[in-house]
């Protein structure tokens, strides 16, 4: 269908609707913008996405760092065992050299 | 020599940013024409006008924090007017069903007209005509009905829509299609009734 075909009743029925007048008023109507100014301002302000990301990036930051350090807390008794002079693992060419010395 | 009664939109938003009410109040009353000639052309069925354009101000404050500028601000606005119109348009689940029966008078004789006339003479009555078209407009989903209402009833250009709602050439093009071809096979229905 080609739209500026005027034969066609589609394009004839635009073509005349276009014509028909808006006499609606098109300012706002009273008390319309305070009292959508005083709606919009009365609830706070959304974060932006960026600050959301940098308040959860840090929290996950810290998060982190608390992980890590209840991972060394933990196993800390088992590092400070492990000397270089002690054989804590069953190692035959260890023993074997410990033996000749 | 700038005009001194011209809106100072940039010191404006500055201001509505820094919660200034009255630089807010300014800015709806700037914008409302813009906004309320879209709510108007894409009301929905059951929707009072000044409900729908008070949604589309709060989400245009609510989102301001994300307007980086990179478009002009009228089209930003336009694009959360189109889109809100679209999603009350979306969340009408049924269409009402075009029947001869619900026309008026009016309506009836300028359908008749436009189905039965083959010469190009537009039919006379514009405010039926003009009501005519919303009814087959109803008839289609809703981002097809807004792209043909913009395309034949508005006359803007492809570019002029692709700035207002954001989608692409090809898809405007193609969605304009497939309502043009929905409207085509309406008439024939039409037609073929009217004959029997």
């Amino acid at each position: 269908m080609n739209p500026t075909d005027r034969r066609h009743p589609w394009s004839r029925l635009v073509a005349a609707a276009r014509a028909a007048p808006d006499d609606r008023d098109p300012a706002a109507p009273f008390g319309f913008a305070t009292r959508v100014a005083a709606l919009a301002l009365s609830a706070p302000p959304r974060p932006s996405f960026s600050l959301v990301f940098e308040r959860l990036s840090l929290r996950a930051l810290g998060v982190a760092c608390l992980l890590m350090l209840a991972c060394v807390a933990v196993s800390y008794p088992a590092i400070a065992r492990t000397s270089d002079d002690e054989v804590t693992v069953r190692d035959p060419i260890a023993e074997v050299l410990e033996l000749e010395s | 020599m700038s005009d001194p009664t011209a809106f100072d939109l940039a010191g404006c938003l500055q201001r509505v940013r820094q919660r200034d009410q009255s630089a807010a109040r300014e800015l709806v009353d700037e914008l409302y024409p813009l906004v309320i000639r879209i709510v108007r052309a894409h009301l929905p069925r059951h929707v009072a006008e000044e409900d729908l354009s008070q949604e589309i101000f709060m989400k245009m404050f609510t989102r301001l924090e994300q307007y980086q500028g990179a478009v002009p601000f009228s089209h930003w606005v336009s694009r959360i007017a189109v889109t809100t119109c679209i999603d009350h348009l979306r969340a009408q689940k049924r269409r009402p069903e075009f029947r001869w029966a619900d026309l008026s008078e009016d309506e009836a004789a300028v359908l008749d007209a436009v189905l039965t006339s083959e010469s190009d003479q537009a039919p006379d009555d514009a405010l039926a005509a003009r009501e005519l078209v919303n009814k087959l407009l109803g008839q289609l989903n809703p981002a097809d009905r807004l792209v043909l209402q913009l395309l034949d009833l508005e006359q803007k250009t492809v570019a002029e829509i692709r700035a207002l709602t954001g989608w692409n050439s090809s898809l405007i093009k193609v969605r304009a299609f497939r309502a043009r071809r929905k409207l085509q096979k309406l008439f024939k229905e039409l037609q073929r009734k009217e004959h029997s």
